[in-house]
């Protein structure tokens, strides 16, 4: 008994650091119908900012989310301005931007890898590797911290999406793109916004994983397909949809890889994406598309 | 004088051919005018071009004196011109009031909003009935009325309807019609794009018909009404009894 709340414990505290990661992947998606495929890559690339601040300076990865976030949002409005923002009226912009990201992951793979190499790394601050002991369960600080740190994120962001007149703006722009030019939201300011917005979480979400997993530049194509399955099992472009499917996944992946061993977890991503394809291809807190 | 003077315009979508094909009208203040025409005539292109949702190929568009093509959506609607696209395109997920609010997002004041709100409740009781409900759970003559009502916040000057009557059972189309008459008496400009010709025209004060993206036809909408070549193409009166293909 105390070993199968040990492992719940254990998904929940990784819960939170998934959502977070996906987070951003289902805004962009739901604002823009952009399917970044670079987001993981996306993710390294930030958790190399966090490692190098920490390994020359000493700053702590959870600190040096306040470099993170504004670089990779800055990154991510540029990348959108050059990309995306002439293409935005093309019939098969989707399309396109699957292309694009792929191509764009593998680009950011390969220049990581030139410059650090493929040497796994990860910080190492204090937490990284204390646990709190609560009673009988072992729970890692580092997962606490990130677990908690990436909640406090997406309430945040929920709160900006729910009560600010920008955050409006952007939830009536995915909703109706069309009918958000009609009320005089600058669609197009929106869309660079929210994936500025998008590429911040990441920022966030690579300072966060760099104390809990080790990384190297080819890392993210593990990584995206897990993102990919969590954001269709949720319901691509729901923000709780995202959050529910990655505490669901991450809890189930935990007692997968108890009970048959860690090689097994990853297959409860890939089972779940087959899965909600096959019965319920809107995800679970997602609209049924048309056309 | 508010008037909305459209010269020459040449438009058509992504790298299609020319929808509009040098078309020019002019909108007087204060009248409204009723655009019929068969599909594919440009009567919601022309509606798309003045609103800043498609940017014409050729010609000018000009309001208050001011050019409005190149401007985005937005900087149309700040100048007053506002329009109701034909798929009562509400934010699903979002209340009645939070739609209402979307409608004031260029006012930048949010108590001017909540005031304007007030006063189209006021106008429409059926709105403030369902104001907490999601627009997607409104039935589609609520949807039209609210799609109208969200443009209204704004109190514009020139209001553009994309079909107001399309896809409604006739009593409703009855009752959205009623409400058009209302924009009438408070003096707004309506540009009114109809499949139900009949039913335009007669609420319009002028009728514009519209062939292979020109203007082919511009007088009173009485006239137009009863006009027999009218009447024949879009009113549903023949000369001929119907083909009988049906009726065996």
């Amino acid at each position: 008994m105390i070993q199968i709340i040990q492992v719940l414990i254990l998904g929940l505290a990784l819960g939170g650091v998934y959502a977070l990661m996906s987070s951003g992947m289902t805004l962009i998606f739901g604002v823009m119908r952009i399917v970044n495929l670079a987001h993981a890559a996306f993710i390294i690339m930030a958790a190399y900012i966090s490692f190098w601040l920490f390994k020359l300076w000493h700053v702590d990865p959870i600190v040096s989310m306040a470099v993170t976030m504004p670089v990779m949002f800055l990154v991510g409005v540029l990348y959108y301005k050059v990309m995306f923002a002439s293409r935005a009226d093309n019939p098969r912009f989707t399309d396109i931007t699957v292309l694009v990201t792929f191509a764009s992951a593998l680009v950011i793979e390969g220049v990581l890898s030139y410059l650090f190499t493929g040497i796994y790394r990860s910080t190492n601050p204090i937490y990284a590797t204390k646990p709190f002991l609560v009673g009988p369960f072992f729970v890692p600080q580092s997962q606490v911290y990130a677990t908690a740190i990436s909640i406090t994120l997406i309430i945040s962001l929920w709160l900006f999406l729910r009560y600010t007149r920008v955050g409006n703006a952007i939830r009536a722009t995915m909703q109706n793109r069309n009918s958000a030019q009609v009320v005089g939201v600058n669609v197009a300011w929106v869309s660079m916004l929210s994936f500025g917005i998008g590429l911040a979480m990441t920022g966030a979400a690579g300072s966060l994983l760099s104390f809990i997993f080790t990384f190297f530049p080819s890392k993210h194509v593990a990584w995206i397909g897990m993102l990919m399955s969590l954001v269709v099992l949720g319901g691509m472009g729901s923000l709780m949809g995202a959050m529910l499917s990655s505490f669901l996944l991450a809890v189930i992946a935990a007692y997968v890889s108890f009970y048959w061993g860690p090689t097994w977890a990853p297959i409860t991503f890939y089972l779940a994406l087959f899965l909600i394809l096959l019965f319920r291809p809107q995800g679970l807190l997602g609209k049924k598309m048309d056309g | 004088m508010g008037t909305l003077v459209i010269e020459n315009i040449v438009a058509g979508y992504g790298s299609g051919p020319n929808i509009l094909r040098g078309l020019s009208l002019t909108v007087e203040a204060g009248k409204t005018y009723c655009i019929i025409g068969p599909n594919g005539a440009g009567k919601s292109t022309l509606i798309k071009v003045i609103a800043g949702m498609l940017k014409p190929r050729e010609g000018r568009i000009i309001y208050k004196g001011e050019l409005l093509n190149g401007l985005r959506a937005d900087q149309v609607l700040q100048r007053g011109v506002c329009y109701v696209p034909s798929d009562r395109s509400l934010f699903p997920d979002m209340t009645v009031k939070e739609n209402l609010r979307m409608g004031g997002y260029i006012l930048r004041n949010s108590r001017l909003v909540e005031k304007r709100i007030e006063e189209i409740f006021a106008q429409f009781p059926i709105l403030k009935e369902k104001s907490s409900q999601m627009a997607k759970n409104l039935s589609g003559g609520q949807q039209q009325l609210a799609s109208i009502a969200r443009a209204m916040v704004l109190k514009p000057e020139l209001i553009m309807l994309d079909e107001p009557s399309l896809g409604l059972a006739p009593k409703v189309v009855q009752q959205i019609f009623g409400t058009i008459a209302t924009l009438r008496d408070q003096g707004l400009t309506i540009v009114l794009v109809e499949q139900n010709a009949r039913k335009g025209l007669e609420n319009a004060d002028q009728g514009v018909v519209l062939d292979l993206g020109t203007n082919s036809f511009e007088r009173p909408a009485v006239e137009v009404l009863h006009d027999p070549r009218i009447q024949e193409l879009y009113l549903g009166k023949r000369r001929q009894p119907l083909q009988t293909e049906n009726t065996q």
